[in-house]
């Protein structure tokens, strides 16, 4: 009888047991895709937080609304950084926050027509390899790494939205990255790296919610090399001016309405009313083309410039000059902890010994 | 009133007529009606008397011009309080590049000669500034660090040129 009843009390747990079984295989049988794909994803995003965190730190620094805080990277191993033009290009007393110490850095160059700035510390540094933003694609799964507020280092999960050149009617310098995720306070300047643990850009500022914008890390490569060269950013110009035309011309509509005297481009021979074709290695198609090719030319340097006037396709190799607002420099003394350098002009009396 | 009583009121008055009060009487009759006075006045409770003194005291002058007083009093302490505020929390101005940013607003080829400057100073483009760089979207002197992510570019172009 005890017997009976206890058989009759496992028939029914077992059949409970069974159906339970039965519902877990068929409810994983169905995640199983979905699940290793994001398992795959988390696995990616946290070995590139691991592989790149060392080498993303904390800013700190003060500017004349105070203290202010943001993130920076290194790119190289003797400890330069690149950061945003809010975090470095305006602040004195910058720290560099690295394995949770605090180290002086030194602005090496700030450039407000980019909005990077890059910066030096003196230390052993790990590096970001840098990658390649052109290879990028809408739908591109991105990270970044940033010091949101007082937090620690926190990576954030997004991916490519959109190439653009403006917003709002407003023209970027050169073309924009659009990212979907979500940054916070605190991670301007903070690197934008592919799921490889390359950097492609540079995250710059907030865009309605869920958005941001990151300058191109080709950009501030170009910068950084113009630093390497010349000490000081180096935009290049050859003298025109352009506009929409009415009438596409072998697939152009940038048509120059002026050339301004006494430039490049006026002593190479270039006319209003050409039909700008290609410039150095960018073709145009519009004229926003031009600012893309115009922020990449380093005055000194030597471009190729494709036009069709009338019925004729004409290259002119023409010498950049110096973007000429870059000529004026901006009047701001230099720190006292600087030398400061002396502009021997030709009527400055010669000293001898 | 009855005929009988006014005939005897009238009487009794006359009957009256002649009588004078003692000699003296008119000397102490002011110092008297005080005492008297005083004497019914105290019979009232200490409150009662000192409400009594004060509504006396207040009625005793014009109380629209005793309203003014305060309110005068009032607008010159507000008046002292503002302009001290101005004076001593006036922010020092502070000496860093970033104040010299109107170079932004020299046109281009305005200036060819290079200035005395470091070789890595900011250099400025012909670009338009979207930030006024006095002010800024999170300007606070709190104890915390403002967190830096812009929602706006620093700069942007302002034509196709190259």
């Amino acid at each position: 009888m005890r017997r009976l009843s206890s058989s009759r009390a496992l028939g029914p747990s077992l059949a409970t047991f069974a159906s339970s079984f039965a519902a877990l295989a068929s409810l994983c049988a169905q995640q199983t895709p979905d699940s290793q794909n994001t398992i795959a994803f988390s696995r990616e995003v946290k070995d590139v937080f691991e592989r790149c965190g060392k080498a993303v730190v904390k800013i700190e620094a003060t500017d004349q609304h105070g203290d202010l805080s943001g993130t920076g990277f290194f790119v190289d191993p003797t400890g330069t950084l690149y950061t945003a033009f809010s975090v470095g290009g305006e602040a004195e007393n910058i720290k560099v926050e690295f394995k949770g110490r605090k180290y002086p850095a030194r602005q090496l160059m700030a450039d407000v027509r980019s909005g990077i700035a890059l910066l030096k510390a003196d230390l052993a540094s790990p590096t970001l390899p840098i990658g390649n933003s052109e290879q990028l694609e809408i739908a591109t799964p991105v990270v970044t790494i940033g010091y949101p507020l007082d937090l620690a280092e926190t990576p954030s999960f997004g991916m490519i939205a959109g190439f653009d050149r403006k917003c709002f009617g407003n023209y970027f310098p050169t073309k924009h990255l659009r990212v979907n995720l979500q940054p916070q306070r605190g991670e301007g300047g903070a690197p934008v790296l592919n799921l490889k643990g390359e950097v492609v850009g540079i995250l710059l500022y907030s865009f309605e919610n869920n958005s941001c914008y990151a300058l191109p890390i080709e950009a501030a490569e170009k910068l950084r090399s113009d630093y390497v060269r010349f000490g000081e950013p180096r935009y290049g110009w050859i003298g025109t001016n352009v506009q929409e035309a009415s009438a596409p011309v072998e697939g152009s509509r940038a048509v120059t309405t002026e050339v301004i005297k006494g430039t490049p481009a006026a002593e190479a021979g270039l006319e209003p009313g050409d039909v700008v074709l290609q410039i150095g290695r960018t073709k145009v198609h519009e004229p926003e083309d031009t600012l893309e090719a115009s922020f990449f030319l380093t005055a000194g340097d030597a471009v190729p410039i494709t036009i069709v006037r009338g019925n004729e396709k004409m290259t002119f190799q023409i010498q950049a000059d110096l973007y000429p607002a870059s000529k004026t420099r901006l009047a701001a003394p230099p720190p006292l902890n600087r030398a400061i350098p002396l502009n021997l002009e030709a009527s400055a009396p010669e000293r001898t010994p | 009133m009855d005929e009988f009583n006014d005939n005897e009121i009238t009487k009794l008055l006359r009957l009256k007529r002649y009588e004078q009060p003692p000699p003296g009487y008119f000397d102490n009759f002011l110092h008297e009606f005080h005492r008297r006075q005083r004497n019914e006045l105290l019979r009232q409770p200490l409150w009662r008397i000192c409400v009594d003194r004060a509504r006396d005291f207040v009625f005793a002058f014009n109380l629209g011009t005793l309203t003014s007083y305060p309110a005068a009093v009032t607008a010159v302490l507000v008046c002292a309080a503002v302009i001290s505020l101005r004076i001593y929390q006036a922010p020092t101005p502070a000496s860093v590049a970033a104040q010299n940013r109107p170079v932004l607003a020299v046109p281009a080829n305005e200036n060819d000669e290079w200035s005395l400057a470091s070789p890595v100073a900011t250099r400025v483009f012909n670009t338009r500034s979207l930030r006024n760089i006095t002010e800024s979207a999170q300007t606070h002197r709190s104890g915390t660090p403002r967190y830096v992510l812009d929602s706006v570019p620093v700069s942007y172009e302002t034509t196709f040129k190259f």
